[in-house]
């Protein structure tokens, strides 16, 4: 007879099929990240592909290794306010220092005082 | 072979949440390391965007080396899940294998930071050098003491299971759950470490 706890069970059982899969992709994956870093994309490029990649490595540890797919919803609850606090931290300070970054560059004082800065002396990174 | 029903203790859980006390406990530890993680990664891009000039990673550390760490790490993830996989079914030759090879992997990847390490040392590299090392040996640093703090807890598990009466706890499984969980945690702070200070 087929229980709510075979159910459960079945929930909890690990895959090891699955985990070879994800094994090969995260391999895979790292194998992508360093060939994109070979074609010396600019740095824009270079650090969102890269990032976007670990992303997706860490999605797959995440979700499969650490069964987070599936896992009880209060993990996903705490997870989340922590990313939420992460955020609310962090992101300020990032504003800061992009703000901080566009109000001393080179093109940003041209704009505000024309006849004083040269327009495209340093272009940036 | 263990004597309790695994999906009886996975079923059980001490909490009103659904989830055991143990589980809940690393997943809280593990939000705490987030942040550790995360308020050093803000460091970085931080410093990244106030410096003048930021080297590439691949033309001053060493890359390949850091692909094979990255390899190794990503293994021993495997291997450690592989762990897990054979304590649920109460098979303790197989839980003991797959755990000896995750602290073998791990001590490679300590041997392989080394190497690096002692390469940039000999060279009179230090955290002194510039900022860009400042920061590479601290979250490299900081990452490879987690490291050593994963293998304390593996080689604990290990040594545990060659005790009967730990072995047939219920509560082992959960135990391996959590060292699992923590070293894939691990795993996760090096995807992100290995591109953005070696390849960008």
């Amino acid at each position: 007879m087929s229980t709510n706890n075979d159910a459960q069970h079945d929930k909890h059982r690990p895959n090891v099929g699955l985990y070879v899969k994800v094994f090969l992709a995260l391999m895979a994956l790292t194998v992508v990240t360093v060939v994109i870093s070979k074609f010396h994309l600019p740095r824009g490029q270079a650090v969102a592909l890269g990032l976007f990649v670990a992303l997706i490595k860490a999605s797959l540890v995440g979700a499969l290794f650490m069964h987070l797919w599936g896992e009880n919803k209060v993990v996903h609850k705490m997870l989340f306010i922590t990313a939420a606090i992460a955020a609310l931290t962090i992101l300020p300070i990032l504003d800061f220092v992009l703000l901080a970054r566009r109000i001393t560059s080179p093109a940003d004082v041209s704009s505000q005082h024309p006849g004083e800065a040269h327009a495209g002396e340093k272009g940036g990174e | 072979m263990r004597s309790h029903n695994p999906a009886a203790f996975m079923n059980n859980p001490d909490t009103h949440s659904g989830v055991s006390n143990a589980k809940l406990g690393v997943w809280l530890f593990l939000a705490s390391e987030i942040m550790l993680f995360a308020t050093l990664f803000t460091s970085y891009i931080v410093l990244r965007m106030a410096a003048s000039t930021w080297p590439w990673g691949w033309d001053v550390l060493n890359v390949p080396l850091a692909t094979l760490n990255t390899a190794i790490l990503i293994s021993s993830s495997v291997t450690i899940v592989m762990a897990y996989a054979k304590a649920y079914d109460g098979d303790k030759g197989g839980f003991q294998k797959w755990m000896a090879a995750t602290l073998l992997l791990s001590l490679g990847f300590l041997v392989i930071k080394g190497f690096e390490y002692g390469h940039e040392f000999a060279l009179g590299i230090g955290p002194h050098t510039s900022v860009f090392y400042a920061i590479y040996f601290t979250m490299t640093g900081l990452h490879g003491l987690h490291i050593l703090g994963g293998i304390a807890v593996n080689g604990g598990l290990l040594y545990m299971s060659t005790v009967d009466e730990h072995w047939r706890n219920p509560l082992f499984l959960g135990r391996v759950e959590g060292a699992g969980l923590y070293w894939h945690f691990v795993d996760i702070v090096w995807i992100f470490l290995f591109p953005a200070l070696y390849l960008l």
